[in-house]
């Protein structure tokens, strides 16, 4: 007995959590500087969340190619846990600067927002590093949680709320597949450490055709499937996307989507690595299946945040792409796709955020008639997103992209690379469209109301240039992505 | 083996004793005066007859969500207990840390006056 | 400066349109000035190319500049790998050339927005020229989708009534073929490293060494060439071209067939060709076929149009018929007509461009019944439209003559002789519409009073079209000048498709399987 306690004491290494822990410190202090400042005050709130994701931000850098061990083997800060974890402090910055000026314009300027943020960012992050399903399912938990809140966050608007409620009973729902298929496998090979089920499938093979290991498996994906909005599990996403408030969804679409990959990643990887050739299958298809119904359906909206909804469903297939490449570009191509994504989305979320009115019934194509020529800089950084988002060179959705299918097709997957360059040439119409209104159509208003917020335009500015330095000289942090993935 | 279980049948007898024996005490020895509000059946605070949409109070639910958390929470603090000496100074800070963090949560509620009634 | 020669060329449109962003929007005069300067020093540093005798001598790539750019360890690499040989010479040539023209005929024409046409336009030439001097074909697919924007944007803004459908349509037709080329490109890299060729990054000239199994060059010969082929574009890829020619501006217009339309056929010559070879023999009657039927049906469909400039995009498709069927009779004859008919219908094409600008300037319609009469009341302009009316029918002495002569002649010579018989129709079928617009336009009496006080040329116009014409007589009369620097690369470029064939017969590499087997 003395001897375990001992063990546990010594296995802690703190190293491990540290950019967590820093978050989730900040967070609930914050909290306490949030109900002590006067009603209406947060931008000092706001400066402080940056600060101290900031200072996670650096202790995760040098934690680069140094890799810790914590907890018994239940978290692992390795370089992939590092890229990722930068992905979601990265979004949680953007989101954060592109907050205080909006909240403030939605009349709901309440200082728990951004403590909730950093907590939120610290569950992903321990869903990133997370090696035991306990571990990733306690970050997703906690992630989880906070999003809830911060989807329905502006409790006066019957929009929001629908939002916040459909994220909670999805989220819930889609929980307990993740739970039940969790539980499936510690059924099968009695332990939730990852490696020690991969091990356990080393040393009994026949595992892989197990009733109860294959249900499992299929349920824990399924659970991630729905937190990565993949079709058809992605029926929340538009509805709540909508509704809740803007910065919260260029977050979600960004950071906890990318957290989620990371733990799918690492699960599939290394525990389901025997079930390869039946998972291809199904990310094959699903893969498909997601980017085609997310394009399909986007083609048809008017609201720009649906829109974007669902092509953030589309992007989410693409970055599937990479994992039925199961190989190492294509997990690299992930990384570096979620992160050019961060970019490109959470730059034309914050543009939304300029454009908008309170209550935001105006984002609309129509809502952007002429723009470009009124507002000619938000214009120019819009188009470039948009530019981005349809995958073209020189901006880094184009790197991005190409990242993925040279994974894809590098093993084997020609066709669909094919259907993935297709569906490109579908969004390119929807996208384009925007840019109808902005440049083709004459101005009808003079978009008085447009005020350009320092903070959100900071946010922009990062976008924009992250855009193009990922795009044009994107080799750096190619190797990064190379080095950290599987 | 069954011995072992003696203790906790003899726990058990007490308690069912305890039990019924206070509720037959208290109607043999105790003063009945029933008035309209004592007869009625007991709902949670709430009045059992009315209109079924009744909003309720969003006071209950702070309190019982209060309540839960560090009732929940608190709980933790058994398994500590049971180890407490082979943990040694090490699980005293640990839990110190584990208190402190139910403070803030504690702290936030009273600041935001989730503790105030009225 | 030469050893950057081609780096600063291509980059210095870029910087000037960075620079011209600076500029105060209304200040027109000074952004029209600016731009034209940027595009003259462009022409001006592009110039020591075109003199330079090192292309008479040897096929092989000049001006060679290589840099790492993404380096990915074992996964990628690409360089920024460029160079000119023959081919891309002339090419490169025109397109300095033709920007000044395109910038001067926009002087009065576009009103709105002047600064965000010029930056438009500047950003085009970039994109352009590095297409053009890519050796790395990364490097190419990004210069070739990186035109695509500014061309977009040079329609749907500045553009006829109907200009957001031209746009969109521009884009999208452009945007799916140069997607599939994306899939062949990365297809076409794993497999040089996994059969363990030795590549340098995406660089072309390692590819060409390649035994890709007649399997795979197919599939690969039908991505490159579907997106090439609607560049050009061939039958019946063809019908985003009549859209965007009719609502690009002047300006738009001059340089998407000048230059832009180039593009596919230099595709063909530099990247599908060579690298495909065993795939093109494949395909050659199929696409010679859809050249034959361009071309008629292009003929056709422009002896009735009734606006000029739909009747000037329709020839497009007739002549770049020419082009393909010359590249693709693959002797020395058709390639270097192809070749010479390429920098031909730069020449004539865009001169036919700019005259309908004229016309529209003046009158505000494109109608051909609108006129009638103008060669007495305009005598510089009906001369000058003449001369390219000849051009472009290919009368002797006039540079179209020499493109298609050679073009038709190879194409006989080959195994593409019924081709080129049905294909000589075309000539004539040029002759028709073009004499019969002439006419239509140019002679009779004014029947419409709106004619009457039309104004000839003004000096600026006639110094646009000075140099135009000055190249219409100096390819029609001593072509030698040209074809002096192209034809040791074409050389080069046929012996390697040709080796090629050779050396494919029975390569069977255990990788190959792996590689075609597509899953």
């Amino acid at each position: 007995m003395e001897n375990l306690v001992q063990e546990a004491i010594q296995n802690v290494n703190l190293h491990a959590v540290m950019p967590s822990l820093i978050l989730s410190v900040a967070g609930m202090a914050l909290l306490l500087v949030a109900v002590f400042s006067p009603r209406g005050k947060t931008a000092h709130i706001a400066w402080l969340s940056i600060a101290s994701l900031i200072v996670a931000g650096i202790v995760t850098i040098m934690g680069w190619n140094d890799t810790q061990y914590g907890f018994a083997g239940s978290v692992q800060l390795d370089n992939f846990a590092a890229f990722f974890s930068m992905i979601c402090i990265i979004a949680a910055g953007l989101a954060i600067l592109m907050s205080d000026e909006y909240l403030k314009r939605e009349n709901f300027p309440v200082g728990e927002y951004y403590p909730l943020i950093l907590i939120t960012t610290a569950g992903a992050m321990w869903m990133v590093s997370g090696t035991d399903l306990i571990t990733i399912f306690l970050g997703l938990e906690v992630l989880s949680v906070s999003l809830y809140i911060l989807a329905g966050f502006f409790r006066d608007q019957v929009r929001c709320n629908e939002a916040g409620l459909k994220y909670f009973f999805l989220g819930a729902f889609s929980t307990g597949f993740l739970l039940y298929g969790m539980a499936l496998l510690y059924g099968v090979s009695g332990t939730t450490k990852v490696y020690d089920i991969a091990a356990y499938i080393q040393a009994n093979p026949d595992t892989t055709t197990n009733v109860m290991f294959v249900a499992g498996g299929l349920l824990m994906l399924t659970g991630f499937f729905f937190k990565i909005a993949a079709a058809p599990f992605h029926m929340w996403t538009p509805d709540v996307y909508q509704g809740a408030p803007t910065p919260i969804t260029a977050f979600m679409s960004a950071g906890p989507k990318a957290a989620a990959f990371a733990a799918l990643i690492r699960v599939t990887f290394i525990c389901l690595e025997g079930m390869q050739d039946h998972l291809t299958t199904v990310f094959w298809v699903l893969a498909v299946l997601t980017m085609t119904v997310g394009n399909l359906i986007a083609l048809n909206q008017k609201d720009l945040k649906r829109m974007l909804a669902y092509s953030s469903i589309a992007h989410a297939g693409y970055a599937m792409v990479g994992l039925v490449a199961w190989n190492e570009i294509g997990s690299a191509g992930i990384l570096f796709y979620m992160l050019v994504y961060t970019f490109m989305n959470m730059g034309a979320f914050a543009i939304l955020i300029l454009i908008g009115r309170s209550g935001e019934e105006n984002l609309t194509l129509d809502g952007v008639t002429g723009l470009g020529y009124k507002k000619p800089m938000l214009g120019i950084a819009f188009s470039i997103f948009l530019f981005a988002l349809m995958g073209l060179p020189p901006t880094a959705g184009f790197t991005g992209k190409f990242y993925i299918f040279a994974g894809a097709i590098n093993s084997g997957y020609i066709w669909l690379a094919v259907l993935g360059v297709l569906n490109s040439a579908v969004s390119l119409y929807y996208y384009l469209r925007i840019m109808i209104f902005m440049y083709f159509k004459e101005p009808q208003e003079d978009y008085a109301w447009v005020k350009i917020y320092p903070a959100t335009a900071v946010s922009i500015v990062i976008s924009v240039i992250g855009v193009l330095y990922l795009g044009i000289v994107p080799g750096s942090i190619m190797q990064l992505a190379r080095m950290a993935g599987f | 083996m069954l011995d072992l279980y003696l203790p906790i049948i003899v726990v058990i007898g007490i308690a069912f004793a305890f039990a019924i024996g206070s509720v037959v005490f208290s109607r043999l020895v105790g003063v009945k005066r029933y008035s309209e509000l004592k007869m009625s059946p007991y709902e949670c605070g709430v009045p059992p007859i009315g209109n079924a949409n009744e909003r309720f109070s969003v006071k209950f639910y702070l309190v019982a969500v209060a309540f839960i958390v560090f009732d929940v929470e608190v709980a933790f603090l058994y398994p500590w207990a049971i180890m407490f000496k082979q943990l040694g100074w090490y699980g005293a800070i640990t839990m110190g840390i584990f208190i402190f963090v139910l403070v803030i949560g504690f702290i936030y509620d009273w600041k935001k006056g989730a503790l105030e009634w009225e | 400066m030469a050893d950057n020669l081609l780096s600063i060329m291509t980059f210095f449109p870029l910087v000037g349109m960075i620079a011209l962003l600076f500029i105060p929007r209304d200040n027109d005069a000074m952004l029209k000035s600016f731009a034209l300067a940027v595009s003259l020093i462009t022409f001006l540093i592009s110039l020591p190319l075109a003199f330079d005798n090192v292309f008479k001598t040897s096929g092989g790539m000049h001006y060679r500049e290589f840099y790492e750019w993404i380096h990915v360890g074992e996964f990628f690499q690409m360089n920024y790998n460029v160079g000119v040989d023959g081919i891309s010479l002339w090419l490169v040539m025109l397109t300095t050339f033709i920007m000044p023209i395109a910038i001067l005929s926009t002087w009065n024409a576009v009103k709105k927005n002047t600064k965000g046409f010029m930056a438009m336009l500047l950003l085009l030439q970039t994109g352009m020229l590095g297409a053009f001097i890519s050796l790395d074909l990364f490097l190419f697919y990004i210069f070739w989708e990186l035109m695509l924007i500014p061309m977009y944007f040079l329609i749907g803004i500045w553009g006829g009534s109907n200009r957001i459908y031209a746009a969109v349509k521009f884009f999208i037709y452009t945007a799916v073929g140069s997607l599939l080329m994306l899939v062949g490109i990365i297809f076409v890299y794993y497999y040089a490293i996994q059969s363990g060729s030795p590549v340098n990054g995406f660089g072309i000239q390692e590819f060409y060494q390649l035994d890709i199994p007649y399997g795979a060059q197919f599939w690969l010969f039908l991505a490159f060439g579907f997106s090439f082929a609607i560049k050009v574009p061939m039958f019946p890829l063809h019908t985003w071209l009549p859209d965007a020619h009719t609502e690009a501006p002047t300006a738009g217009s001059v340089i998407l067939a000048a230059v832009l339309l180039k593009m596919g056929t230099y595709g063909y010559v530099r990247f599908a060709m060579p690298l495909f070879p065993e795939a093109l023999q494949t395909f050659i009657p199929f696409l010679a076929f859809l050249s034959v039927v361009g071309i008629i049906y292009g003929s056709l469909v422009a002896m009735m149009q009734d606006d000029v400039k739909k009747l000037v995009a329709y020839s497009s498709v007739a002549h770049l018929g020419f082009v393909m069927l010359g590249l693709f009779a693959l002797n020395m004859q058709g390639m270097a007509g192809g070749m010479i008919q390429m920098i031909n219908h730069g020449i004539s094409t865009g001169a036919l461009f700019l005259i309908v600008g004229f016309l529209y300037e003046r009158r505000h319609t494109r109608q051909i019944s609108e006129f009638g009469g103008l060669a007495g009341k305009m005598p510089i302009f009906a001369t000058i439209f003449l001369i390219i009316t000849f051009s472009s029918i290919g009368l002797p002495g006039t540079n179209g003559f020499v493109g298609e002569f050679l073009a038709l002649m190879g194409a006989f010579e080959s195994d593409l002789r019924w081709y080129a018989v049905f294909a000589t129709t075309g000539v004539i079928l040029a002759a028709v519409y073009m004499l019969w617009v002439y006419q239509r336009i140019m002679f009779g009496k004014v029947t419409n009073p709106a004619n009457e006080n039309i104004k000839d040329l003004s000096a600026r116009e006639i110094v646009i079209m000075a140099p135009l014409l000055l190249f219409v007589f100096w390819i029609g009369i001593y072509p030698n000048t040209f074809f002096d620097k192209m034809n040791p690369a074409l050389e080069q470029l046929l012996q390697q498709i040709n080796n090629q064939q050779v050396a494919i017969v029975e390569v069977v590499q255990p990788v190959v399987a792996n590689v075609v087997d597509t899953k």
